[in-house]
Formats: structure tokens, sequence, C-alpha cells
């Protein structure tokens, strides 16, 4: 079983998202509102993964996204996200989520995502790999990047997966061109989400606070 | 010339030891010998003379009454009164043909006036040139064939002079014209025309290097040197004076202008070779003023007295000097330069000091003076290479310059594109952060109230409405991605639609076969808006929707290539479905909603300029959306 902590104040959209979870019979779902509730549960029981929302009444999913990063790095983090945009994945993945979700995705859909993570494939959407492969592009004297996105680290063949995504290439397409195996493709990803990700807490709210992407 | 200088001066920074030192000052002195030896060997060369058959060296001068030999000197300094007298007799063999007889005087100071059988034929001071005693002008006069006896005739020569040297005849020559007249010829273009042509050279110089320098007041060497060229063709031109006007005097001080000249040649020197200029040069102007000052004030007779007494020294002093200070700076800096104006020093000097030892009878015997020719010569040489130089200076500039129009233009277009580049960047700028708004405000508003109706309505089992929710979103999404700057490739925005569609596929358990036939996909357009992008995307959604809905398709091909056309490369895409198919044309079997759906694909296609084919048969239906080469500017009023 996959202990799954989802974190989702819209009541809607919390029972459609734990509906699609527990209907496989793969996960344990527990289900919250809010920050409060989320990190006393954090303290009692560690998920394999973390669901969260961003807006929560009570304070903001990337902060929890942080703090469960640091102190369960085991976790897997997705976001939940209504739209997939790329502000609100890209700040997530900065505080240490490796994937998304939407939240009007179709039930199968969810739970294959969640299951695909835990088997250590990130997913990925073209417009979050358009947006990291822009910021790639932005020439290093410009430096730093316009959304506080460091992309210095990444490798010119991880690069490469991500105009692949960004075009709608498939992964088979992608590993084809590029002389890799189809399996590596997802992991590859995954390691493109964690070079992404900001290293300390002071400098991931600093630049947060800079990027407009935490509102005080 | 701080360039020339400068170059050398790095060269000068490596220390040269005294025995280094000692091998080249010898070496330079052994080249100056060399040179003195060339000069030695040109000074000999035997002047042009007639043949020696008609020369007369036998002469009764009176006073005093004595038989001298030609050449003579005549220690008088002075003898305009009471000129000596120079009696020779000549013989004209009888029976020779009838032809004019001259006489010819090769060289002479001061002057000379010239009596056949009493009869006077010939007066050499109406002849300016013939008057300059600096000068070895030659003279010749036909002897009026009245005048010629057969056998025994008497020839009389007075010998004026007037300074400042003393008095001096050389040889005579009477004999046939066309015997003597090709050496007077050959004498008259060596001293008189060759100088006249050097002068010519030097004022033209003169003029040149002047301009120069008021162009270029801060290279005074140019200055200099004009100023010394000046002086030599005034020198070269003013005829001699006889009387005593202030004309007169200002003539005589011309004349005797060379140690005005030798002093600018050194100031000159002493800057072309970078050297500081002390103030005490002043004083080497001092005894060429004293010259001048006594001309105007005292007329051409002091003038000449006062020459004879500084004038060479100084000239021999200031000559003396270049050669030292050349010298020296060729000791530290070796270069070519400096060694070619060492030697032209060494010649002049030669030169100088081989009319001064002619002068004061000691050397030669035929008082032809070589100094003025050899000095103009090396002024000459010197003002060409200053020339030449500042024309590769020029060159250098022009190349300079054209680098430099070349170096703007680049620059220029340069910061044209950043320009264009800066404006798309703002414009990208202000898309995305409009987007970022737009996003915010859906994602926080209207976007929540989406997903909570999908939620609702699936738990109620309201379908219909969650279907219509989820379209919502799906439209929301799509127009929130046509904003992103993909910068032309539509490609990032298929990227994006294939998810949406394959997940909207999924649902419907139909296979989405997704192909890019060529491996670029699609041509980029700089000139593509979120404007068409919308258009192209809603296009292609129509096109699967219509599949999902109306064809009962298993599989949905999208196609996506470039095709070369005769406008260059167009995209093409195109969504096929393997279901029922309809007939397009004709609108009786056409499905219900079909036929607005292919109406308003058709009208997104025109909008962007593009062309939209649709077949469709039994083997199902194929939606080909060729996109225009240009995409139509969509703000534009349409036609």
């Amino acid at each position: 079983m996959i202990e799954v902590l989802l974190v989702e104040d819209d009541a809607p959209t919390r029972w459609r998202l734990q509906d699609a979870l527990g209907a496989t019979g793969e996960c344990a779902v527990t289900a919250v509102a809010t920050v409060t509730e989320a990190r006393t549960h954090l303290c009692e029981a560690v998920p394999r993964v973390l669901l969260t929302d961003l807006q929560l009444p009570d304070g903001h999913g990337l902060d929890l996204i942080r703090e469960t990063r640091q102190r369960h790095p085991e976790t897997e983090i997705m976001v939940i996200s209504i739209l997939g945009d790329e502000e609100s994945v890209i700040a997530a993945i900065r505080q240490g989520a490796t994937g998304y979700l939407l939240k009007d995705a179709f039930p199968t859909d969810i739970a294959a995502t969640v299951r695909d993570l835990v088997a250590g494939h990130s997913p990925i959407s073209a417009s979050i790999a358009r947006f990291i492969v822009r910021r790639t592009q932005v020439q290093p004297a410009a430096a730093p990047a316009p959304q506080g996105l460091n992309t210095a680290r990444l490798t010119p063949r991880e690069i490469d997966i991500l105009w692949g995504i960004a075009k709608g290439f498939s992964y088979a397409d992608i590993a084809g061109h590029l002389g890799l195996s189809r399996q590596t493709v997802p992991g590859h990803i995954k390691n493109i989400y964690r070079k992404l990700e900001v290293n300390t807490r002071g400098e991931a709210v600093f630049e947060a606070l800079q990027q407009g992407l935490i509102r005080l | 010339m701080s360039t020339a200088a400068a170059e050398p001066e790095s060269r000068q920074a490596a220390p040269v030891g005294a025995p280094r030192l000692a091998l080249r000052l010898l070496l330079y002195l052994a080249l100056q010998a060399l040179v003195v030896v060339g000069c030695l060997g040109l000074a000999a060369l035997p002047t042009p003379e007639p043949p020696p058959r008609w020369q007369l060296t036998e002469a009764w001068l009176e006073p005093p009454g004595a038989a001298v030999s030609l050449p003579h000197h005549h220690s008088a300094r002075f003898t305009m009164a009471d000129p000596p007298r120079y009696g020779l007799a000549f013989d004209r063999p009888a029976g020779l043909p009838e032809e004019p007889w001259s006489v010819l005087l090769p060289r002479f100071t001061n002057g000379v006036a010239v009596a056949v059988n009493g009869v006077e034929i010939l007066d050499s001071r109406r002849n300016p040139a013939a008057n300059r005693p600096d000068r070895s002008s030659p003279e010749i006069a036909v002897i009026p064939s009245s005048l010629l006896r057969e056998g025994r005739n008497e020839l009389t020569v007075r010998l004026f002079v007037w300074g400042p040297l003393t008095g001096f005849l050389d040889r005579i020559h009477v004999g046939p014209d066309a015997m003597l007249r090709p050496a007077h010829d050959q004498r008259v273009l060596l001293f008189v025309t060759l100088p006249i042509v050097l002068a010519a050279w030097q004022s033209i110089l003169a003029v040149i290097l002047g301009m120069m320098w008021l162009m270029r007041r801060h290279e005074p060497e140019y200055g200099a040197l004009a100023a010394s060229m000046a002086l030599g063709v005034a020198q070269t031109f003013i005829s001699a004076p006889s009387g005593q006007s202030l004309y007169a005097g200002l003539n005589a001080v011309l004349i005797a202008s060379a140690p005005l000249e030798s002093a600018f040649a050194v100031v000159f020197l002493v800057l072309f070779l970078g050297l500081r200029l002390p103030r005490a040069a002043a004083l080497l102007f001092l005894p060429g003023l004293i010259i001048t000052v006594t001309g105007l004030l005292g007329g051409p007779g002091p003038v000449r007295i006062l020459y004879l007494l500084l004038g060479p020294f100084t000239v021999m002093f200031c000559l003396v000097l270049a050669a030292v200070l050349i010298a020296l700076v060729f000791l530290r800096r070796r270069d070519t330069i400096t060694l070619v104006l060492g030697s032209a020093v060494t010649v002049v000097l030669f030169f100088w000091a081989f009319d001064i030892l002619s002068i004061l009878d000691v050397a030669s015997d035929r008082r032809i003076f070589f100094s003025r020719i050899s000095y103009s010569a090396m002024v000459i040489a010197v003002g060409i290479g200053l020339t030449w130089r500042f024309a590769r200076a020029l060159n250098q500039v022009d190349s300079f310059a054209g680098s430099m129009v070349t170096l703007v233009r680049e620059a220029e277009d340069k910061l044209r594109a950043s320009l264009a580049r800066d404006e798309e960047r703002a414009r990208a700028i202000a898309l995305s952060s409009e987007r970022s708004r737009l996003m915010r405000d859906l994602h926080d508003g209207l976007g929540g109230q989406l997903v909570s109706i999908v939620a609702l309505s699936e738990r109620q089992q309201a379908a219909p409405i969650g279907e219509a929710a989820r379209a919502a979103l799906k439209d929301l999404r799509l127009v929130i991605d046509a904003m992103d700057d993909i910068g032309g490739d539509l490609m990032l925005a298929l990227g994006a639609w294939r998810e949406r569609i394959a997940a909207q596929l999924r649902a419907h358990s139909i296979a989405l076969a997704w192909r890019v036939l060529t491996p670029q996909g699609l041509p980029v357009h700089r000139e593509l808006r979120p404007g068409h992008v919308i258009q192209i995307l809603r296009l292609l959604d129509e096109a699967v929707t219509n599949a999902v809905k109306h064809a009962g398709a298993g599989t949905i091909t999208v196609e996506i290539e470039t095709v070369a056309a005769t406008d260059g490369d167009r995209g093409r895409i195109s969504v096929r479905d393997d279901g029922r198919g309809f007939d397009a044309e004709a609108g009786s079997a056409a499905p219900p909603l079909a036929g607005r759906g292919l109406a308003n694909m058709r009208q997104r296609a025109e909008r962007c300029g593009g062309q939209l084919a649709i077949v469709s048969g039994p083997e199902g239906t194929r939606v080909t959306l060729d996109l225009p080469s240009r995409f139509a500017d969509l703000d534009a009023p349409r036609v």
C-alpha cells in the first residue's frame, strides 16, 4: 500500500482525488484540508507520497513541501494544480516537489500518476518542460534568471530531453533521437527536478519572495 | 614623429655593454669612412673638359707684369677699381675651314671681361648666374669672325674680384666652337641647371612640408625643415647684387643664408630623432642672424666679409654637431633611418670640408664647389623620405578609418539587432506578466470553481455538467497556453496540446498516434502570435472533438510535417481518424454538428492565412491544415 497524505481545502476536489486514489486499492489516503492538519499528521506518520494544493486556508502549500522535503527526504511530493501552469508547478519543484497533478485529471490518470511517481517516474508536462528550457536559453550574463530558476546545472542531454518533451515527442521518440533507453527518460526527468530544487531555506524564501511566487 | 621615436625607445631598453658599444661605434665609423672614400672618388672625377689642344695656360699678368700659368690664384679680394689683366696669345692656323671660334672660361671668380685683339667680346658680370662665386658657372663667347686673324691673336682677360673669395682664373680654351661647346654645356648642366632643378624640388617640398607643419603644429620638425628648404630655394634663385641698395643687402643676406639654413637643419634633425631640443640651440641661429642684420644695415660688402668669417665655420659646426648627434642616436637605437641620415650628413660634411679647403687654395686647383649640390640632394632625400613616411601614415589612417567604419557599421548592426531583440523581449515580458496575472486570477477564481463543478458532477452522476466544466477548463488552459512566448515555434504549442488531447482521448479509450514526419517538425515563424496559436489549436481541437463525437474512431492520428512549396517551407498538420466518415460536400448526408464545426474550422484556417482540406470517406476522415509561409497579421483590417 502506498500511504498518501492529501492536502486540499476544496471539499469536492478532495473527495474526488481521494476516490480516484482509493479506487484502485493501491493507496491508503489520508485527506486533510489545512496546513496545520497536515503538519499534525506528518508528526505522527511519514507518508510515502504527499499531494498538496498550494493555496490553503491557513498557509501556503510551498511551506509544507519544503518542510516535508527537509524532514522526510524519502517522501515523494506532488503539487496539485488547477491549470498545470508553470508558476505553481515550478515553484513547487524548486521547493522539492517531483511531480504535479491536475485537479480535473481523469481518475485513472490520477492513480497512474501517483503509481509512476513511487516507481521513480516523475511526470512532466510540455509546458513545464518548455518553461525550463526557455530559461536555459537566457544568456548567462543576464543571470539571475528571470524566475530565479537555476538551470545552470542541467546537462546538454537533459536540456535535449526537455526540448523533446516541450515539442510533444514521446519518451520513445526522445530516447530514439538521443540514443537512450526508453526506460531511462523518466529517471532523467526526476534528476532535472532535483537539480532545479533550491538548496537552503533562506535562499528559497528569498528567491520566492523576489520572484513574487510567495505572497505574504 | 612620436611613433618613430617610440619604437626604437623600446629597443634601447636592453642594456648594451661597453665593448659592444665600442664595436658598434667602430662599425658606424667604418661605414662613414667608406662613405668618405666614395665621396673622394666622386670629387676626383674629371670635370668636363674640351680637348687639351685648345687649352691656353701661359699668360702675362699685369700688374705686376709677370708671366703666370693658368689656373692662377690671384691673392686680391677686391679688384673692381683696377682689375688685373691676363694677356694670352693663341694661333689660328691657316687653312682651317670657316667655322666659328669661341673662348671658353670654365671657371673664374668673380667676374671676367674678355677681349680679343683689343675688342671686348664678353663681360660675365652681366650674367647673374656667373656672378655667384658659389656656383661654378662657366662662360663661353663666340669670337666674331671679323676679329679673328689668321695666325697669332691676342686675348685679354680682366679679372674682377669683389669678395668674399680671392680671385681665380682657370685654364682658358680658345678654339672651334663645336669643340668647346659640349664641355661648356655639360658644365652648365652640372653647375647651373642642376642646382636650379634641385632648388625647384626643394621649393615644392618646402611648400608641402610647410603645409604639413601648418596643419600639424605639434610636429615642428616639419616647419624647421620647410624653413631650411625655403632658405635654400631663395639662396639659389636670388641673383648676385651689385651696388649698395637695401635690396642688394637683402640679396647678399639670402646668398649668405647657409648658416641659418644649417641651423634649421640641425633643429629638424634633433626633433626628428626624438631628442629634446635644448634652449642653447637658439645660439646656432646667432651667426646667421648677425650676418642678416649686418646685411640689412651695411649692404653686400660687409656681409661678404662677415660671411667669410662666420659662415663656413657655422655650417661646419652644425654639420659636425649633426654628425655627432646622429652617431650617438645610432649607438643607442641602431636603426636604418639614423644610419642613412648619418651617411648623408657625412657626404655633406665631406664636400663642405672639400670646398673650404678649395677656397683656402689647399686642396683643389679647380675651385669647383660641390657642397651646395650635395646639400640640396640630401635635403631633398630627407624631404622625400618624410613625405613618403607621411603618406604611409595617411594610408594607415585610411585603413584605420576603413576598419573603424566597418567596426562602427558592425556595432550599429549589433545595436539595431539588440534593439530589436530588446523590443521583442519587452513584448515577451509584457505578454508573460499579463499571462501570469491572468493565470493567477483564473487559478484563484474560475479555475477552482470549474474543478469543483467537475468533482461535484462526478459525485452526483451529472456527467453532462462535468463534461461542460471540463471543456471549460480545457479551454482555459488553451487560452493561457497560447499566450506563452513560444518564439514562433508552433511545435512548442503542439506539445502541450498533445497532452491535453491525449488525456481526453484516454478517457474515451481512443488511441492517439502522434507522428512527426520531418525531423524539425514545423518551420519556425517569427511572426507567429498568440492569436494565431489559439486559432490553430482550436481548429485542431475541433477536428479531434468531431472525430471523438461522430466518427466512432479507434485511433486518431496526428501528423506533423514540413513540405517544400514555391514560396518557402510550409508546415502541414493533419488529423486523421479511422471512423465512419461523412460527406463533406453534400450537405444532406452531413451529421448535424459537422456543418457548423467545419465552417468554424475553415474560418479559423482562413484567419491565419492557412488552407484547410477535409477528406472524408468510408475509411475515415482526414483534416489537413496547410499553414501559410507567413502568418497574416491578425490585427490588420481584413480585406
